[in-house]
């Protein structure tokens, strides 16, 4: 067995329990929106739910609005709600801290004391992130499937199955981007909580970047600094296709980061 | 040292120099460790020596000069370089959540020699670590319990050279004794042991060269007989009858300390045998010698240094 895979091996042990409990997480908060898409599907409230929304609301969704407040829409929820965009990101940046962490604790030292080239500390920990995010969107994916198969009434006009995987898709590499990012700077810091810290203040930043720049003209002048300005959950909702341009920029983000993180790694003092 | 295997190094450092930032942790280290031999390398704590074992491993990049282990550049061949080499960091970092039995067998399966279950066996009933031991989580095991662990783990693959940071470090004295007698054999079968301390004693006791290092340079290479010859042995001459003190009466190399009319204390720089001369004509009923110990010649190194 090649050193690589044992080191792949022993990673993804360490972190199995964190992310099949995140997994299941996932997957029943799609089967919960479901549940959700269910009961206002029945009591036919959708329109009821759309007039309460805030003009402003309104009009910072623009057309999309109409896409949301529907089952489908409801349904697709689980893949942009913030509470599950941060946990991902969360997660994401968690794990990519990993080289800081066995810095930090020592555990570094015992590991490249051994014929251990440095690269492969880097590669284990994309590898570790890739499979962690893929089966991550898997769960989520297979709780929206369970829960449309149980719950879904029958006149409900169901999400497509390409809807689903561009939003998985879109989400997967959002996710991969940051992953790239804090592996970039994992491999500069001595302490996990120090490159946890600014991956994460970057992360939110940004979020609040795009975010304000959705309502505030001025800032969208600069909007496009933020990797979630590459994320429009709303428009696939709304039929379009992935722009495959925004793939490419959060795919490149992901690839600088990981690049930079094998140079600085290979570089610094241990 | 075993003399067979002296002409070929085992660690070659020169001119090595490792600044961080703007401090100078090593200047200018030249240093030969010959193959079989044990190798101390002492200094106070913040002298260079965790540098320098670092930057044998290439875990620590030297901002000028040379290293090479076994004929090999530290850097530029460093996986052939560690797949020679066990090493005990100073300060062990292992996963509490861990059993001790899957950190040795994780850390076996990134050396690419095969470890010796049936050694590994042995080192564990030497240094008393129990399979039940190693069945429990490291967050259980005491700091004594981890450095075992850590001993095990550098000598599991039974390396050609042992690269040891403090090992004694939190071991109790009977397992301070086990580990000697783990050194003195591991050597005798040709490995090299180099180990950094600032226990004394134990050098003296297990290597047969010492290196002092003082503020990132070496200020003393030696063999430890030539060191402790370096150092007085202090006699203790004990009369049947009151003697007198006279001046000029003691050879070269024998200085009284203290001077009592039936017992005098002296201190002997060299051989006895001029001294034993001078006693011959005296009414002498015992002599006690105390013999010289490296730490008193190298206290005086330390303390230079902070001076």
């Amino acid at each position: 067995m090649s050193l690589a895979l044992i080191l792949l091996i022993h990673s993804l042990k360490r972190v199995r329990y964190l992310v099949i409990v995140m997994g299941l997480l996932l997957a029943g908060f799609q089967v919960v929106l479901t549940l959700v898409a269910r009961s206002i599907q029945r009591s036919n409230a959708f329109d009821e739910i759309t007039a309460l929304i805030p003009d402003f609301m309104r009009q910072l969704m623009g057309p999309s609005v109409v896409g949301l407040m529907s089952f489908s829409g409801i349904v697709c929820v689980g893949y942009f709600h913030i509470a599950v965009m941060g946990s991902l990101v969360g997660i994401t940046i968690g794990l990519a801290t990993e080289p800081a962490g066995e810095i930090e604790t020592g555990f570094m030292d015992l590991i490249l004391s051994r014929p251990l080239a440095r690269p492969w500390v880097i590669t284990r920990s994309i590898m570790v992130l890739a499979i962690c995010t893929l089966f991550m969107l898997a769960m989520m994916m297979l709780g929206t499937w369970a829960g449309l198969h149980w719950l879904a009434p029958r006149d409900a006009e169901w999400p497509t199955p390409s809807l689903i995987r561009s939003l998985a898709i879109n989400l997967g590499a959002l996710m991969l981007c940051w992953g790239g990012v804090t592996l970039a700077i994992s491999s500069l810091a001595r302490r996990r909580s120090v490159a946890g810290s600014l991956a994460g203040l970057l992360a939110l930043s940004t979020f609040l970047l795009d975010y304000v720049a959705r309502a505030w003209q001025p800032a969208e002048k600069i909007a496009w600094l933020s990797p979630f300005r590459y994320y429009n959950p709303l428009d696939l909702v709304m039929g379009k296709a992935i722009p495959a341009h925004h793939l490419w920029v959060l795919v490149g983000i992901a690839s600088a980061g990981a690049g930079a993180a094998y140079y600085f790694f290979s570089r610094r003092d241990i | 040292m075993s003399s067979g295997a002296a002409s070929q190094s085992a660690i070659s450092v020169a001119e090595l120099s490792k600044y961080y930032g703007r401090l100078l942790a090593v200047k200018d280290l030249n240093l030969e460790v010959f193959q079989g031999e044990s190798f101390g390398f002492l200094g106070l704590n913040g002298a260079g020596k965790t540098t320098t074992i670092r930057i044998l491993l290439d875990l620590l990049r030297p901002s000028s000069g040379k290293a090479s282990v076994l004929g090999k550049d530290c850097q530029l061949d460093g996986l052939k370089v560690r797949s020679h080499v066990g090493y005990l960091p100073g300060e062990l970092g292992f996963y509490g959540d861990m059993t001790g039995r899957e950190t040795l067998d994780f850390l076996a399966r990134l050396c690419r020699q095969a470890v010796q279950r049936g050694y590994r066996q042995q080192l564990q009933d030497r240094l008393e670590l129990s399979s039940a031991d190693l069945h429990r989580k490291l967050r259980e095991y005491s700091t004594g319990m981890k450095r075992k662990l850590g001993l095990i783990q550098a000598f599991q693959g039974d390396p050609m050279l042992l690269i040891l940071d403090e090992p004694t470090e939190g071991l109790d004295p009977l397992m301070q004794e086990a580990l000697y007698a783990l050194l003195v054999e591991v050597q005798k079968r040709g490995r090299t042991v180099f180990m950094s301390s600032h226990v004394l004693s134990e050098v003296e006791r297990v290597c047969d060269r010492i290196a002092l290092l003082r503020q990132g340079e070496v200020v003393l290479l030696s063999t430890v007989d030539e060191v402790r010859s370096m150092a007085a042995r202090r006699v203790r001459v004990v009369f049947e009858n009151d003697v007198e003190y006279l001046a000029g009466r003691l050879p070269a190399g024998s200085q009284l300390i203290e001077s009592q009319p039936r017992q005098w204390k002296l201190q002997v720089h060299g051989p006895l045998g001029p001294l034993l001369s001078t006693l011959k004509e005296l009414p002498v009923k015992d002599l006690e010698v105390q013999e010289s110990h490296l730490e008193d010649i190298l206290m005086k190194y330390y303390r230079e240094g902070t001076q």
